[in-house]
C-alpha cells in the first residue's frame, strides 16, 4: 500500500525517508575519509569513476530521458578539457575555467543540435558521430591546443589546510560530482525533466500539449554537453596531460556502453554504470592477474589463441556484457539493483 | 469575443498526393457548444483536428480562434492559444506515471526555468512553490475523472478505458477554452461509454469547455451533441442538429457503403 | 589529372557503396542500422587471409568460402542476438550490434592482433593494367570496380526478380502481415543479415590489400559506408549505392584541391549539411507517423 503523503513536497525531497538520509549521510561520509585510509592509485581510480558519472548523467539525459542518441560525446569532454587547460595556461582561476568549460560546451551542444532536431536513429547517430571526428581532427591540427601532441595541464595552486595536491584534486571531483548528481536529480523531476521525458514517449503528443520541440531538444544538447564538458575539464586536471588522441570514438562508444550498462533514464544507473565498468576495465587491461580465470584464460590463449593479443578479452566480454544486458535486464544495473530491494523486502517469505 | 465567432473553420482544403483527403470544408462552433464531426473511415475527420492543432499545414483555407489565425502556427503555440486535444490511437507518454502524464498538462501554465528547477527539492525554492501549485490542481483533476488508483503506476500498464481517461485528463490540466476529442469511446466497454458521455457533458457545463468531438457511436452523438457535421470524402455532407443530420439520406447512405456503425 | 581523381573516387567510392549496401540491406529489413557490418567484414577477411596463406588454397576456392563464412556470420547475429530482444526498441537494437562488433573486435585481436600481416590477392595493386591519356587503373583497381559492379548488379536483380527478393519486400512492409501469408518473417530477416554479410565481406577482401590486416581495418570504411548510406538515405538500395559514390567523389576532389587532412571531416559536414534539408537522406521519403 502507498503511505498516505503529508504534503505533496515529499515527492520532491532528495531522501524520501530518515532511512535513506542515514544511508546517503554514511555514503558521502566515507568518501571524504577515504583518503586518510587508501593509497593514492585508489583515489585515481575514484576520481576516473567520478569523471565518468558526470559524463553518464549527461548522457543519459539525452539518450535515456529525451530519447536521442549520440555517438560523439567524446567530442564534448575534449571540449571541455581544452578549455580548461587554455584558460589555465592564460592564468584564469580554476573556477573560472571550469564553468567556461561547462558553457562552452554546452554552446557547442546547441550548436550540433541544431542540424540534428528532425533527425532519427542513424541518421543522427551519423551526425553526432561526425561531430566527435571533427573535433578530434580540428584540434589535432590547431596548434595553440598543442596539435596531436597534446599539452601538459598546469597543476593548480591549491593550498587548503596543507591538504597534499592528489587529496584536494580527489575533494574538487568528488564535491562536484555530488553536486552534479543533485542537480540532475531535480531538472528530472521538473517540468524540464518532464518534457524531456515527454518528447522521448511522444513529440506529437510534446508538441500538442504545449512543449516547443526544437527549444527542448537543444536544451537538452545543451544540457548533456555542459555536463560532459564539466567532466572534461576534471578529467584534464586530473590526468595532467592531454591530446586528441583520448577523445576518439571508442570513448563516446564507452560512454555509450556505461549507461546501457547502468540503465537507461536513470540516475542510479548512470552512477552504477560508471562505477561498475570503469572498475570492469580496469580489471580487464591486466586480465592475466585475475586469480584463477586468469591462468585458465592464459591456457586457453597459448592453445587456440595468441598469449600477446589476452588483453583483448576485455572488449569481448564488454560485448558480451553489453548483449546480455539489452537481453535480459533492459533496465541495466538499476533494474537488477531494484530486483533486489524488492527481493530483500521480502524477504524471507 | 462578440465580434467573431468563437471557433471557425473556412474552405479548409488538405491532401496528400493526389487524395484530398479534406475538400473545401466549412463550419463554425460556437461557444460552449459540444460539436461533432460524423463520418465513414477515411472521410478525413482526424486530418481536420491535425490541421487544427497544428500537425499538418494545409494547402488553403482558415482556422480562426477568437478572431486568431491558427494555420502557420506550431502545435505548441496552438496549445498555448488554449487548444487541447485527445488522439484516436493514443498518444501517451507510456513510460512515465499518470501522475507526470497529467502534470505534463500543465507544462506551459509553468515557469521555472532550467536553473531554476536546480533547486526543486529546497522547500522554499521557486520551483518547488511552483511545482506544488501544480500538483494541488493535476490532483483535482486525478479525483474528478476517479483515476487515485492509477495515480502512481506507469500508464502503459493500465487497462486500455484508464488510458484513454488519462489522455483526457492531461488535455484537461491544459485548462483549455476548446477541446478536441478523437473517437473518446472507441474501445471502451459499454459501462466505460456511459461514464465517458457523462464526463464530457460535465466538462462543457462544470467547466465551461466548448468541445469538438470525432465519434463513431451514434447514440452517443445523439445524446451528447449540440450539433453535427457529417462529412464524406473530405467533403461535407450536411450540418445540423442530431435529427436533421442523422436522417439525413445521404449520411445513411453514406454509412451503409461500409460495416455499419452500432445503433443507426 | 580530373580524369584520374575521377576514376580513383569511382574506385574507393565503390567499396563505400559495397558497405552502404551492406548496411541498407539489414536497415530496410530491421531498422536497425548494424555497427558490427565492419566488423563482421573484417572477421571474414581474416578467413579469406587464413584460407590463402595457411590452408594454401587459391584465391577463388577461398572466396566461395569466405562467403559461406560470412553468410553464416550474418546469421549468428540474428538468430542468436537480435531475435532474442524482447519488445526492443531502437536502441536496444543498436546497442545490441555494437556488443556483437565490440566481441568480433577483440576475437580478431586476440587471435591475429599482435603481428602486422598483408593479404596477397591474385590482383595486384602496383600494376597498371589500363594507361591512357585521363587516367591509369592498377588491376586491383580494376578488379575493384569489376566487382563491386558484379555485386550490386546481382544484389539488384536478387531484390527485384527474384521470389527471395519479393519476401524480403514484404516482410519490411509488414512484419505480421507477411507471417500471415505464411512466409516466416524470421527466416527471411536472417538470410537479409546473411547477405548483408556477404557484401560487405566482398568489400573488405577488396580493401585489404590496401591497408595492413588490423582488427580496426574496417572502421573507416565502415563509417564511410554508414554515413554513405545515409547520404543516400537508409532505405533506397540505389541511394545509398550512389551515396558512396557520391562521397569517395566530395572525399578525393577535397583531399585533392584543399586538404588532404580535413577529407574526412568535410564529407561529413557535408551529409550533416545534406541531412539538416533532407532530413531522411538525398533519395529516401522522410516518414511522418500518422495520428
Ligand atoms: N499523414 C498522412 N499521409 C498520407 N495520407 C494520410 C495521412 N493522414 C491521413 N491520410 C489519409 O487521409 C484520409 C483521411 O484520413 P483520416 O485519418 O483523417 O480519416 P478519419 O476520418 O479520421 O478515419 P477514421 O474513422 O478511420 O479515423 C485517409 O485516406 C488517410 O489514409
Ligand atoms: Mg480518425
Amino acid at each position: 500500500m502507498r503511505n498516505l503523503k503529508t504534503t505533496y513536497f515529499e515527492d520532491l525531497q532528495l531522501f524520501k525517508d530518515g532511512v535513506h538520509l542515514f544511508w546517503s549521510a554514511v555514503l558521502i561520509l566515507a568518501l571524504f575519509t577515504l583518503p586518510f585510509f587508501v593509497k593514492t592509485y585508489y583515489l585515481t581510480i575514484l576520481n576516473l569513476m567520478a569523471v565518468n558519472v558526470i559524463v553518464a548523467l549527461g548522457l543519459n539525459l539525452l539518450v535515456g530521458n529525451t530519447g536521442q542518441i549520440s555517438l560523439g560525446h567524446a567530442g564534448f569532454v575534449a571540449i571541455g578539457a581544452y578549455t580548461t587547460v587554455l584558460l589555465l595556461k592564460l592564468g584564469v582561476p580554476f573556477i573560472f575555467a571550469f564553468v567556461a568549460a561547462g558553457v562552452v560546451s554546452a554552446l557547442f551542444g546547441i550548436l550540433l543540435g541544431i542540424p540534428s532536431l528532425k533527425l532519427e536513429g542513424p541518421y543522427l547517430a551519423i551526425a553526432t558521430l561526425a561531430f566527435g571526428l571533427a573535433v578530434t581532427t580540428l584540434i589535432g591540427r590547431m596548434d595553440f591546443l598543442g596539435g596531436r601532441m597534446g599539452m601538459n595541464v598546469p597543476k593548480l595552486q591549491i593550498k587548503w589546510m596543507g591538504l597534499k595536491y592528489d587529496h584536494a584534486l580527489y575533494y574538487i571531483i568528488l564535491s562536484i560530482t555530488i553536486i552534479a548528481v543533485i542537480a540532475m536529480r531535480n531538472i528530472l523531476r521538473s517540468r524540464i525533466g518532464r518534457a524531456f521525458q515527454a518528447i522521448r514517449d511522444s513529440d506529437i503528443a510534446a508538441a500538442a500539449i504545449g512543449i516547443h520541440l526544437t527549444r527542448y531538444k537543444l536544451y537538452s544538447f545543451g544540457l548533456s554537453a555542459l555536463f560532459a564538458g564539466a567532466a572534461g575539464s576534471l578529467w584534464a586536471l586530473y590526468l595532467g596531460f592531454i591530446n586528441p588522441t583520448l577523445f576518439s570514438f571508442i570513448l563516446s562508444i564507452n560512454f555509450l556502453v556505461i549507461i546501457v550498462l547502468g540503465g537507461l533514464g536513470s540516475i542510479t544507473g548512470s552512477i552504477l554504470g560508471a562505477v561498475v565498468l570503469t572498475y570492469l576495465n580496469l580489471q580487464l587491461e591486466n586480465v592475466v592477474d585475475i586469480p584463477l580465470l586468469g591462468a585458465a584464460l592464459y591456457k586457453f590463449s597459448e592453445v587456440f589463441m595468441t598469449t600477446t593479443g589476452i588483453a583483448n578479452v576485455s572488449w569481448v566480454l564488454t560485448g558480451f556484457i553489453l548483449i546480455l544486458v539489452v537481453l535480459y535486464e533492459p533496465l541495466g544495473l538499476y533494474g537488477l539493483w531494484l530486483r533486489t530491494k524488492i527481493f530483500w523486502k521480502r524477504w524471507p517469505f | 469575443m462578440n465580434k467573431h465567432t468563437f471557433f471557425e473553420v473556412v474552405q479548409l482544403n488538405k491532401s496528400f498526393g493526389g487524395l484530398k483527403a479534406v475538400n473545401q470544408l466549412h463550419f463554425d462552433v460556437k461557444e460552449k457548444e459540444i460539436f461533432s464531426i460524423i463520418g465513414p473511415n477515411g472521410a478525413g475527420k482526424s486530418t481536420v483536428f491535425n490541421c487544427i492543432n497544428g500537425l499538418y499545414q494545409p494547402e488553403e483555407g482558415q482556422i480562426k480562434f477568437k478572431g486568431e489565425e491558427l494555420i502557420g502556427k506550431r502545435p505548441d503555440q496552438i496549445a498555448q492559444a488554449g487548444i487541447a486535444r485527445t488522439f484516436q490511437n493514443l498518444e501517451l507518454f507510456a513510460h512515465m506515471t499518470t501522475l507526470d502524464n497529467i502534470l505534463l498538462g500543465r507544462h506551459k501554465s509553468m515557469k521555472a526555468s532550467i536553473l531554476a528547477t536546480v533547486g526543486l527539492s529546497f522547500k522554499r525554492s521557486k520551483a518547488a512553490k511552483e511545482e506544488l501549485e501544480h500538483r494541488r490542481k493535476v490532483e483535482e483533476i486525478i479525483d474528478f475523472l476517479e483515476l487515485e488508483a492509477a495515480r502512481d503506476q506507469f500508464v502503459s500498464n493500465l487497462p486500455y478505458g484508464k488510458q484513454k481517461l488519462v489522455e483526457l485528463g492531461r488535455a484537461l490540466a491544459l485548462e483549455p477554452d476548446l477541446l478536441l476529442l478523437d473517437e473518446p469511446a472507441a474501445g471502451l466497454t459499454q459501462e466505460e461509454r456511459e461514464d465517458m458521455i457523462f464526463w464530457i457533458k460535465d466538462i462543457r457545463d462544470l467547466l465551461g469547455i466548448t468541445v469538438i468531438l470525432i465519434e463513431h457511436n451514434m447514440q452517443m452523438v445523439q445524446n451528447i451533441s449540440d450539433r453535427i457535421l457529417a462529412i464524406n470524402f473530405g467533403t461535407q455532407i450536411t450540418i445540423g442538429t442530431p435529427e436533421e443530420v442523422l436522417n439525413h439520406p445521404e449520411v445513411i447512405k453514406a454509412y451503409l457503403g461500409e460495416d455499419l456503425p452500432s445503433t443507426l | 589529372m580530373l580524369g584520374q581523381l575521377i576514376v580513383s573516387s569511382l574506385v574507393v567510392g565503390s567499396i563505400y557503396a559495397l558497405m552502404a549496401l551492406a548496411m541498407s540491406i539489414t536497415y530496410k529489413a530491421s531498422e536497425v542500422p548494424n555497427f558490427s557490418q565492419g566488423e563482421m567484414a573484417m572477421m571474414s577477411t581474416y578467413v579469406t587471409f587464413v584460407l590463402l596463406s595457411s590452408f594454401g588454397l587459391s584465391f577463388y576456392p577461398a572466396m566461395l568460402l569466405t562467403v559461406g563464412f560470412a553468410f553464416l556470420l550474418g546469421l549468428i547475429l540474428e538468430f542468436f542476438f537480435l531475435r532474442r530482444a524482447k519488445n526492443p526498441t531502437p536502441l536496444n537494437l543498436i546497442v545490441i550490434t555494437i556488443g556483437f562488433q565490440l566481441m568480433l573486435y577483440g576475437l580478431a585481436g586476440w587471435k591475429w592482433g599482435s603481428e602486422q600481416r598483408q593479404i596477397n590477392l591474385p590482383f595486384s595493386e602496383s600494376k597498371v593494367i589500363v594507361q591512357n591519356d585521363v587516367f591509369a587503373l592498377t588491376e586491383l583497381n580494376l578488379a575493384t570496380l569489376v566487382i563491386a559492379f558484379i555485386v550490386l548488379l546481382v544484389i539488384y536483380l536478387l531484390i527485384q526478380k527474384t521470389k527471395l527478393g519479393l519476401a524480403m519486400k514484404a516482410c519490411q512492409q509488414n512484419v505480421n502481415a507477411s507471417k500471415m501469408n505464411g512466409i516466416s518473417a524470421y527466416r527471411i530477416m536472417a538470410i537479409s543479415f546473411g547477405i548483408s554479410s556477404i557484401v560487405g565481406a566482398i568489400a573488405g577482401v577488396l580493401v585489404a590489400p590496401l591497408l595492413t590486416l588490423d582488427p580496426s581495418m574496417m572502421w573507416d570504411p565502415l563509417l564511410k559506408g554508414f554515413a554513405a548510406a545515409v547520404l543516400g538515405g537508409m532505405k533506397s538500395l540505389h541511394g545509398v549505392v550512389i551515396g558512396g559514390l557520391l562521397l569517395g567523389l566530395i572525399e578525393n576532389l577535397f583531399g585533392f584541391y584543399i586538404s588532404i587532412e580535413f577529407k574526412s571531416v568535410v564529407a561529413f559536414a557535408i551529409i550533416v549539411l545534406v541531412l539538416y534539408f533532407k532530413p531522411s537522406g538525398l533519395f529516401d521519403k522522410h516518414y511522418v507517423r500518422k495520428v
